[in-house]
């Protein structure tokens, strides 16, 4: 699937054109992408009717709604990750990561639509104390609706530091097309520019912000699936204690941003024509980054399983029971297919990992993982009788819930509204960094070491 | 000498001169040192002898805390054992220039923690030969096989696995070495060194075969170290009979724990080799400014692990569990274990890290390292004894665990012994891969952009 | 048969003793270089050696995992005793003893296959240079007796400090 010629992809050494065919990404697709642009926009319209219709119809019964729980999550789960894509390579001085860092940024600026989702579950959401009894909760002795008001206070941080951390990767991109436009785009540039003209002082400021963000990001990041697994779903099921549970949901969180990279990378490169930009090395670091990630969801599943296997006592049980072999054990071996089996077993062969259509098969199945996973542990977690919240450990195993139409335009309207969020913010931002591909060419040349092809590649501090 | 363009370029002769001048001379004060440490060893070996006549009634360990100083003392060597497969292993594949001095050191220390490590259950047994039954696979006159299902047997074949990779690990990555003693040597050394080295050349098939085979070996080698401390934290986690023990996170939790315990070990043995050798030119500010941020990355893992741990154990509202952990963080002694565990392992080495002043200061970076395996330690203690101490609901059962003073030595025993066999390993083969330093000063260069220096990698074409 | 050994200082020059010997006819495999240091592959023109070295870990894997079946399904049939309540068959606990094995043997088959891709040991390694892993490139060719002025001669001609025969 590889060639040599792949690999001698190179970004135009000339700034003039890497700065045109970049900025050129805000203005294309035409007809195409304007009927595009309607049709999701109809899409999420009507991913709010669901909504609303399920609020105003099925509030009253917490039972029906976990596959809204699942939709939330599976969003935070394939978005909001992403950005750590970018955020890792830079700690780590990797110049592979520079050609795909924004299109990372800009996916997880898409945590907007969690926190949409996520009002109608606040309505529904138990509060702690019910007939005066506090369930379990990692709030213990906090007011009664902790859970609703932290966890969607969460929920606006990670978007509000997503949209940071756009903004600032972004800014110099702005400057330049604010030099280069005219009229409207050239006007609302200029805004978000804010005066940026390259000096020094603004050029240190900004590696410090964009570090600073990034940092406050990730730990933003953990502390939103430790908000959400845990208050939408462990504490819904009496005697579920799993403390290995939210690094889990995390790690699966890092998964689906890594898959949907390299499902936006692909796109991007194939319907931009960025094939300079955005070469075999990208797809090459991804594909492995994703076969690790797949090994990491293997190892925290299994972590939670053997214990509770060995374990045998009665939560144990009803852990295994509502989770593995219970309402939902197609979806577990689905979601057991999809996260590993079929990820591990496409990325581990060295020819598909070595491609641009190899990881991209391999992020779909692992997207597919995720959602799988997601509805696994948030449908029954939200089945479970309320009245039996307190109980030591669950003793009815709820039967198996299916998605009513509510929950399946809910679903197509989440699904249609990132795409829309994605292609309204590349109108302004463009897909590929124009800075960081000048820093990219400026610190990686192609040279000779004798007789020997390779990269320069410099580090500096 | 062969000299390069750049000045700064450290010539393959003088690579060679300085880092096998453990190897091929002994440092004065070699032989002190060793003579001591072997004192110390001997001592152990007669008291193992002493404990196998009189039976562990000469440790502390009683109803109902059976397990003591040394399954913590176990815990702790696996950990440290880590380090090498981290740091070989996860920076090769990362393409980190940093780990060139510290990868055999690193390896070493593993293989050497883990066979100390293999040692502790024999000792801990009492009846040491009953082991042996019970682990080998055969059922002659036993009617019997070994219990698979058990974790306490899942231990042995995973820490073996990690053993036996690490050890043909570093013999592969030895080959090149052992070619350049066989070439300056003479005698019997150099008969020795010739059929180690298998007849290495240095043609471009035998160094292509190094590189990719570093890195398929790296790349098995993770996931197996990933699952040895994943396996030994089942020991505990897998059981209902001890309160703070069943729990989902151990795996993870001991992973990044050992990672942060071996890592920290690394750096001190990268200080001491530095002093022990003086080895400055390779040993520089620079690796323990890249180690101090590593270790602050996974400190800061760990820390969370940690909270979650405690925050799950008391999450499920059960008394007997709220009982322990309020015994581990307020009762006395344990509160002081706990708040020296805290303290060492995490708040007071992880802020100094966040200053470079610090990080590029190599003894603060010592005695930083030294406190975080004293919290390590504490960790495992605490959380191995204060549960046992709690095991049954029987309150009259419940007791203090003193560990006499056998234990302590034959903890202070283990380090000794752990540091005998690198000395004595330094004194066979070089401790810095002298390839892997070569290979740096070929591969990078300084160039100019603007009015700065700075440093590049040559990165090769891929096939 | 002899053998020749041209040693340089500089790695351009042995990279020209290289070109020399390939333009003056002689065949890719009769002539090698030898450094004391991994170098950019193909930096001295050299063939890039093919390897199959993956085949090792993936049978070492098959090996690992049919044994380890093997051993852990047939000791828990032959003595069937419940231990801790656990089925006969345990199979996930057998998935761990499996999965150790398996990477043992991969590891272990992967060594081997390194040692025997770099045609090791090499029992009569032939003529060669201490100076080498002290940063002197060789340039190494067997030639028959007829070409032996030639090969001299090109590797005189490159700028080698020194020419060993054997």
């Amino acid at each position: 699937m590889s060639t040599n010629e792949e690999h001698h992809y190179w970004p135009p050494s000339d700034p003039k054109v890497v700065k045109e065919e970049l900025i050129s990404s805000t203005s294309k697709g035409g007809k195409t992408l304007k009927k595009a642009i309607w049709a999701l926009s109809l899409l999420s319209i009507l991913g709010i009717v669901g909504l609303l219709g399920k609020l105003f119809l099925e509030s009253d019964d917490q039972t029906q709604w976990g596959y809204i729980a699942a939709i939330l999550a599976f969003i935070l789960s394939t978005t909001s990750g992403a950005p750590m894509v970018a955020v890792a390579p830079l700690i780590a001085k990797a110049n592979w990561a520079r050609p795909i860092s924004r299109i990372a940024h800009i996916i997880g600026v898409v945590g907007i639509i969690n926190i949409v989702i996520m009002i109608p579950l606040l309505w529904v959401l138990p509060p702690l104390i019910v007939d005066g009894a506090r369930r379990r909760s990692i709030w213990f002795e906090a007011p009664n609706y902790s859970p609703h008001f932290w966890d969607t206070l969460g929920l606006v941080m990670l978007a509000l530091v997503g949209l940071a951390l756009l903004y600032s990767s972004a800014l110099p991109d702005f400057a330049t097309i604010r030099d280069n436009s005219k009229g409207t785009k050239q006007k609302i540039a200029k805004l978000l520019a804010r005066g940026f003209v390259g000096s020094t002082v603004q050029w240190s400021t900004l590696r410090m912000r964009i570090g600073v963000m990034s940092t406050f990001y990730f730990f933003t990041l953990i502390f939103v699936h430790f908000l959400i697994s845990v208050d939408l779903s462990m504490s819904m099921v009496p005697g579920w204690r799993d403390a290995i549970y939210p690094m889990a949901h995390a790690m699966g969180g890092i998964q689906g941003g890594i898959a949907s990279v390299i499902i936006l990378a692909w796109i991007v490169r194939k319907y931009c024509g960025y094939e300079n930009y955005i070469t075999l090395n990208q797809f090459w670091a991804l594909g492995r980054l994703m076969f690790a990630a797949s090994l990491m969801w293997i190892y925290f599943f299994y972590s939670a399983f053997i214990v509770f296997w060995y374990g045998k006592s009665m939560s144990d049980t009803a852990w295994l029971d509502l989770l593995i072999r219970g309402p939902m054990m197609y979806m577990f071996i689905l979601g057991m297919l999809f996260s590993f089996i079929f990820p591990w077993w496409w990325l581990i062969w060295n020819k598909v990992r070595n491609s641009v259509n190899g990881p991209f098969y391999g992020a779909i199945l692992a997207i597919l993982g995720v959602l799988f996973e997601r509805l696994r542990l948030y449908v029954p977690a939200w089945s479970v009788d309320p009245k039996l919240i307190h109980d030591k450990w669950l003793t009815v195993i709820p039967k198996t819930i299916f998605p009513d139409i509510w929950d399946i335009l809910v679903f197509v309207g989440a699904i249609s509204s990132v795409f829309l969020i994605i292609i309204i913010v590349s109108r302004i931002v463009p897909f590929i960094g124009i800075w960081e591909i000048h820093q990219f060419n400026l610190l990686a040349k192609p040279v000779k070491y004798i007789k020997a092809h390779g990269v320069r590649v410099a580090k500096p501090d | 000498m062969q000299q390069r363009n750049n000045e700064n370029r450290l010539s393959q002769e003088y690579t060679n001169s300085v880092l096998l001048n453990g190897t091929l001379q002994t440092p004065k004060w070699w032989p002190y040192l060793v003579s001591i440490l072997g004192f110390f060893v001997v001592v152990g070996f007669v008291l193992f002898g002493v404990q196998i006549k009189y039976g562990l009634g000469v440790t502390g360990l009683n109803r109902p805390v059976y397990w003591g100083l040394y399954i913590t003392t176990f815990v702790f060597w696996v950990g440290i054992s880590h380090a090498g497969i981290m740091i070989s292993a996860i920076l090769r594949l990362t393409q980190a220039e940093w780990r060139r001095p510290v990868t055999r050191a690193a390896e070493i220390l593993t293989i050497f923690s883990l066979a100390t490590a293999l040692v502790f259950p024999l000792i801990h047994a009492g009846r040491t030969w009953r082991i042996i039954y019970w682990l080998m696979p055969y059922d002659v006159s036993r009617g019997i096989w070994p219990n698979i299902r058990s974790p306490l047997f899942m231990d042995p074949i995973a820490i073996s696995t990690y053993l036996t990779g690490s050890t043909l690990f570093l013999f592969v990555a030895l080959l090149p070495d052992l070619a350049v003693l066989r070439d300056r040597t003479t005698g019997f050394r150099k008969g020795f060194y010739t059929i180690l080295a298998l007849g290495w050349r240095g043609n471009p098939r035998q160094w292509k075969m190094q590189v990719v085979g570093g890195i398929l070996l790296s790349a098995l080698m993770l996931p197996i170290f990933v699952s040895v401390h994943s396996i030994v934290s089942w020991d505990f986690a897998v059981t209902t009979a001890v309160e703070g023990w069943h729990s989902t996170i151990f795996a993870p939790y001991f992973v990044i724990g050992a990672v942060h315990s071996g890592v920290s070990a690394v750096v001190t043995m990268m200080a001491l080799m530095r002093w022990g050798w003086g080895w400055n030119d390779f040993i520089r500010p620079e690796h323990f400014d890249a180690l101090a941020r590593l270790l602050t990355v996974v400190a800061t893992a760990w820390l969370g692990f940690t909270f979650l741990e405690l925050l799950f154990a008391v999450y499920g509202l059960d008394a007997p569990e709220i009982a322990l952990r309020e015994m581990q963080i307020f009762q006395y002694p344990w509160n002081m274990l706990f708040l020296l565990f805290l303290l060492t392992g995490y708040i007071l080495p992880v802020p100094m890290w966040i200053f470079k002043r610090i990080r590029t200061n190599i003894a603060l970076m010592f005695w930083s390292s030294i406190l975080v395996n004293i919290g390590m330690w504490l960790e495992r203690f605490l959380i191995i004894v204060p549960g046992l101490a709690r095991r049954t609901p029987f309150v009259f059962t419940w007791d203090a665990y003193s560990p006499s003073w056998f234990e302590w030595y034959v903890l202070f025993w283990s380090f000794c012994w752990v540091t005998l066999l690198m000395l004595i390993f330094s004194r066979i083969f070089p401790l810095v891969p002298l390839f892997e330093q070569k290979e740096s000063e070929v591969f990078s260069d300084d160039i100019k952009i603007g009015r700065a220096t700075v440093p590049t990698i040559f990165r090769e074409e891929e096939e | 048969m002899k053998s020749l050994l041209g040693l340089y200082l500089d790695p351009n020059d042995a990279a020209n003793a290289m070109d020399g010997l390939k333009e003056g006819g002689f065949e890719q495999g009769t002539f090698d270089v030898l450094t004391g240091t991994p170098y950019p592959e193909g930096a001295f023109g050299e063939h890039v050696p093919q390897h199959r070295l993956f085949r090792f870990p993936a049978f070492g894997a098959i090996i690992g995992f049919s044994l380890s079946l093997f051993l852990t399904t047939a000791t828990q049939l032959a003595y069937p005793l419940i231990t801790g309540g656990k089925p006969i068959l345990s199979i996930f606990a057998m998935l761990i003893i499996m999965y150790e094995m398996t990477m043992l043997s991969a590891v272990i088959f992967s060594v081997i296959g390194i040692i025997f891709e770099s045609r090791l040991p090499n029992i009569s390694p032939g003529v060669y240079d201490s100076r080498i892993t002290e940063g002197y490139i060789g340039v190494v060719i067997s030639v028959e007796d007829s070409e032996f002025n030639k090969a001299k001669k090109i590797l005189e001609k490159s700028g080698s400090e020194e020419i060993k025969e054997a």
